[in-house]
């Protein structure tokens, strides 16, 4: 096989393919940390966990954020798979401050309460760390 | 004379109708394209995933027993979440799903099984009022575009119960989308999980790829079954809304054909009247001219 310097990556939701480009360097976050894939990266199957999608196709670097969802590098493909994938564009702050509130506001009856109260805590800061990131 | 006159009235409101039910056809056209491409556009996602489930039950090897997939004989009780449109004038669309549905109902409490219906749509909603048939729920946000997120929380509510062990199963009753001309109404066993759901689309091809995955197969097999399941549910709901417009259109297409053919009937029923009224009149001053003479 060449060796290539890019390589395919898509990021797919159920609604729409969000992205379809060629990428020199990706950076998604997996369930227990970020994960880097460089063209020719060994085949992987992970889980990801939510937090910012970084896609280096060369030019220009797409931002993207994600929530939950798996990520499969084969053959050179690297494949997102994910329920919700949103640009640092569509989000606005005003917004995202407000989910932070409401998920803040949110009370504990239950674990299973806890659980959703955290995941819609964190997914609110990542969003407002990113647009902050994208800001500057 | 009145006879005349009547015919005229009548087919101007008929030529009102026909521009009315041709909008309403150019209407649901637009809308089916629209619906169409975001059908297709849901197509990479549900094949990658089934793709990956494949890939990691060949990974594991032997037959995965998760919960979703677990068959609980002993509860006689399970869930249908029957899809109908909120709008009226899509021709035999909602009749064919409830069809299906009384019929999967009946069969089921014949079996001895209790049903819980999640009702999707006004029309469902009020036919099964009308019957007097019991719902659990009944569900109007979702519109013509449904989104992920709407659907996602049935999804989640239903995989529940079903881990619970409340309701033994779960069936989606909605307008199957094959192509522009094929809809067909449809039960789809969406729980518990069956081998087709997936493992079977390799067409028996053993992958041999050696994966790396993080956390172990099994733990992210556990998290891509509940994902088809919602991503199942999802393409139920896609492929009602896209079945409902081409109803929409085909039924708009035969009411604007019909139409164009009353026209042209009335047209010639008028002309006959008018004729027959101008004898009639002339017959009159004839024979006032000859009473004359």
């Amino acid at each position: 096989m060449v060796k290539s310097d890019t390589f395919h990556c898509s990021v797919i939701t159920p609604e729409r393919a969000v992205l379809e480009c060629e990428a020199r360097f990706v950076a998604f976050p997996a369930h227990d940390g970020e994960v880097g894939v460089l063209p020719n990266r060994a085949p992987l199957v992970c889980k990801m966990g939510i937090g910012s999608l970084r896609v280096q196709t060369g030019e220009t670097t797409h931002v993207l954020f994600v929530d939950g969802g798996f990520a499969q590098m084969l053959n050179n493909r690297l494949t997102i798979l994910t329920e919700q994938a949103r640009g640092v564009e569509e989000l606005n702050i005003a917004g995202v401050q407000q989910s932070l509130n409401d998920a803040l506001a949110m009370s504990i009856p239950d674990d299973a309460a806890f659980v959703a109260r955290t995941g819609a805590v964190e997914r609110a800061r990542v969003q407002r760390r990113l647009i902050e990131t994208a800001k500057r | 004379m009145a006879n005349a006159r009547v015919i005229v009235k009548r087919r101007k409101s008929v030529r009102n109708i026909r521009k009315i039910t041709r909008t309403m056809q150019l209407i649901a056209t637009a809308r089916f394209q629209a619906a169409f491409t975001r059908a297709m556009a849901t197509k990479p996602y549900t094949e990658r995933l089934a793709e990956l489930v494949a890939d990691l039950s060949n990974a594991i090897g032997e037959e995965a027993a998760h919960p979703l997939m677990r068959a609980q004989r002993d509860v006689k009780r399970s869930a249908v979440v029957v899809l109908t449109s909120s709008r009226g004038l899509c021709g035999g669309y909602n009749t064919g799903v409830l069809r299906a549905a009384v019929g999967h109902l009946d069969s089921e409490v014949a079996k001895g099984v209790e049903n819980d219906v999640s009702m999707v749509g006004k029309k469902g909603i009020s036919y099964f009022r009308f019957l007097r048939r019991p719902m659990l729920e009944q569900i109007t946000h979702i519109g013509d575009a449904p989104r992920f997120e709407q659907v996602e929380p049935i999804a989640n509510t239903l995989m529940d119960r079903f881990i619970k062990g409340e309701i033994s199963a779960v069936y989606a009753v909605y307008m199957r989308f094959y192509s522009a001309g094929r809809q067909r109404p449809t039960v789809l066993q969406l729980l518990p999980l069956t081998n087709e759901a997936g493992v079977k689309e390799t067409g028996g091809k053993k992958s041999t790829v050696l994966y790396e995955f993080s956390p172990s197969a099994e733990e992210l097999l556990a998290e891509l079954l509940p994902a088809t399941v919602r991503v199942r549910l999802f393409q139920c709901f896609i492929d009602a809304a896209v079945s409902e417009q081409i109803g929409r259109m085909v039924a708009m297409k035969a009411a604007t054909e019909a139409a164009a053919e009353m026209i042209t009937a009335l047209t010639r029923k008028y002309n006959r009247a008018r004729q027959t009224q101008i004898t009639m009149e002339l017959l009159d001053i004839v024979g006032g001219a000859n009473a004359l003479a």
